[in-house]
């Protein structure tokens, strides 16, 4: 009898995460003297991203839920996520079975198929672009080659990475947060490198809150205040069919191009087309709100249940920190460069600082450039001119992430 | 080092896929504002508008029942008594939409 209440009161206590935490195994991340630090330090990582989120406000929509899904897969023995399913142990090729996740795993591995199957990206591209108003764009089209010029880091940072010893698929997936864009950057790197997700999604989103901190300086080091003081023309007033025919025609000449940007760029026109048809306006408001919250929820909470300590705890990921921010630099400043051979060759009448919007944070990005712009002269309004290359470099770095991934098929 | 040449190309094909695919949308959209505008500018017909202009003298009339009102309303919600307000001068402050009033009316009343 009593023998039976100690073995239950044992085998309990041997269940607990706690007994984990100190009866780990040699070989697993950090492990000393049978004490699991990888976990505890993850564990405090997410906590300090917690932190981070509400109390820096550094979008929390996002790292919100990505700390805390970090924090439930982080808890020995939850059992809510299993990323040996997805990633394997170390075999040199694994093929994730399908069958194995839908039996073994848990809630967070479930919804994990979506990031895994590249739904998710696609379904917040939808939202995005029945958020998105193109007009600034179709009435300046030439803010296309702006939003162009600002994936310059996406290669750069590409480079960068393959010196630092990365491979080819790692590398690419470092450099695409040059491009600033969440979405894009998870379906590149689920595809390339499944390994670093973690890494890259979080630099790529807290690189976005800080582009008002990383940009300004840049901004001022790269133009004269002449520049600063350009005031640009009114933009023109953009008919109805002009709005209707824009996402058309850029889904097909996109398409017809680079077939792997579909997943991003013909989901963006679709919610563009829910939006300016005005005949769908509960789907518009569907895909802007309730999708966009719901997948954005899972999103978050599975990519940061995919940072474990054994794939996080690197100097990888140290690596990845730093390429963001020189990817992000480097886009900003191709933007600008750009910006500036616009503001010779039309004369003085393109602000430089537009260029700088051109990464694809919007409209972050662009308000940057309203506010610098702003500094220099209060009565200077350049946010709805700046919202023109900033809409281009969503396009543009969907496309950028098409390539990659059309290349990284035939490398 | 073969990484870094196989890089290379990928970087430079890279580049140049996006230069071209936004010079082509460029290219498509300028097509699109010439059409457009072109039709635009055939359907435009001479309308000028014959501005009518509004002859709005305000009557000149004793406001002193106005100031008075004023004077109480403010001495009531800063609670102090109305000898220590002068009211210098009142501006009308908006001229609001109908539904901006509407609700502001249902607001207070509500």
């Amino acid at each position: 009898m009593s023998n039976l209440f100690i073995d239950g009161i044992t085998s309990f206590i041997q269940s607990t995460g706690l007994a984990k935490l100190f009866t780990a195994t040699e070989g697993t991340a950090l492990a000393f003297a049978g004490v699991d630090f990888g976990s505890i330090v993850m564990l405090i990582v997410a906590c300090v991203l917690i932190y981070l989120a509400i109390g820096k406000q550094f979008e929390p929509l996002l790292l919100l839920p990505i700390s805390f899904g970090m924090l439930l897969a982080n808890l020995p023995f939850s059992n809510l996520m299993h990323n040996v399913l997805f990633v394997g142990s170390g075999e040199e090729h694994f093929v994730m079975s399908f069958s194995d996740i839908l039996h073994k795993g848990g809630l967070l591995d479930l919804l994990y198929l979506g990031v895994k199957l590249g739904i998710y990206p696609s379904l917040i591209f939808i939202g995005i672009g029945a958020m998105t108003d193109f007009s600034p764009l179709i009435a300046n089209p030439k803010s296309l080659l702006l939003g162009a010029a600002a994936q310059l880091g996406v290669f750069v940072a590409f480079f960068g990475a393959l010196f630092l010893g990365f491979s080819i698929m790692e590398a690419m997936s470092i450099g695409i947060i040059g491009g600033a864009d969440g979405p894009t950057a998870i379906l590149v790197t689920k595809t390339l490198a499944p390994k670093l997700l973690p890494a890259i999604a979080i630099a790529a989103y807290s690189y976005m809150a800080l582009i008002p901190i990383i940009q300004p300086p840049i901004m001022k080091l790269l133009t004269t205040k002449k520049e600063r003081l350009v005031k640009m023309d009114n933009l023109r007033p953009v008919s109805k069919l002009e709005r209707l025919l824009f996402p058309i025609i850029v889904t097909i000449v996109v398409g017809l191009i680079v077939p792997d940007a579909v997943p991003l760029v013909g989901c963006l026109m679709l919610g563009n087309l829910f939006k300016e048809s005005g005949v769908a306006e509960r789907l518009s408001k569907t895909v802007q709100n309730e999708l966009m919250n719901i997948v954005t929820i899972f999103l978050g909470v599975t990519v940061g249940a995919t940072a474990s300590a054994d794939t996080f705890l690197r100097a990888q990921t140290l690596y990845i920190v730093v390429l963001g921010l020189v990817a992000f630099s480097i886009s900003t400043a191709g933007g600008l460069l750009f910006g500036k051979l616009m503001y010779v060759l039309t004369k003085g009448k393109v602000n430089p600082l537009i260029g700088s919007a051109g990464v694809s944070a919007v409209p972050m990005a662009a308000r940057v450039a309203q506010t610098v712009g702003q500094k220099e002269d209060p009565t200077n309004f350049l946010l709805m001119h700046a919202m023109g290359p900033n809409v281009a470099g969503v396009i543009g770095s969907a496309v950028a992430a098409g390539v990659f991934l059309a290349m990284a098929k035939v490398l | 080092m073969e990484n870094i040449t196989q890089g290379a190309v990928v970087a430079v094909i890279g580049i140049c896929t996006v230069f071209a695919v936004l010079a082509i949308l460029w290219g498509v959209l300028e097509l699109m504002r010439v059409i457009f505008t072109a039709k635009d500018k055939k359907a435009k017909a001479p309308a000028p508008a014959v501005a009518t202009p509004a002859s709005a003298t305000a009557p000149v009339e004793d406001d002193s029942e106005l100031i008075a009102v004023l004077t109480a309303a403010i001495a009531a919600s800063l609670n102090q008594s109305t000898y220590n307000l002068k009211i210098k001068s009142y501006r009308r402050v908006e001229t609001a939409p109908v539904w901006n009033r509407t609700a502001r009316r249902d607001n207070l009343n509500g």
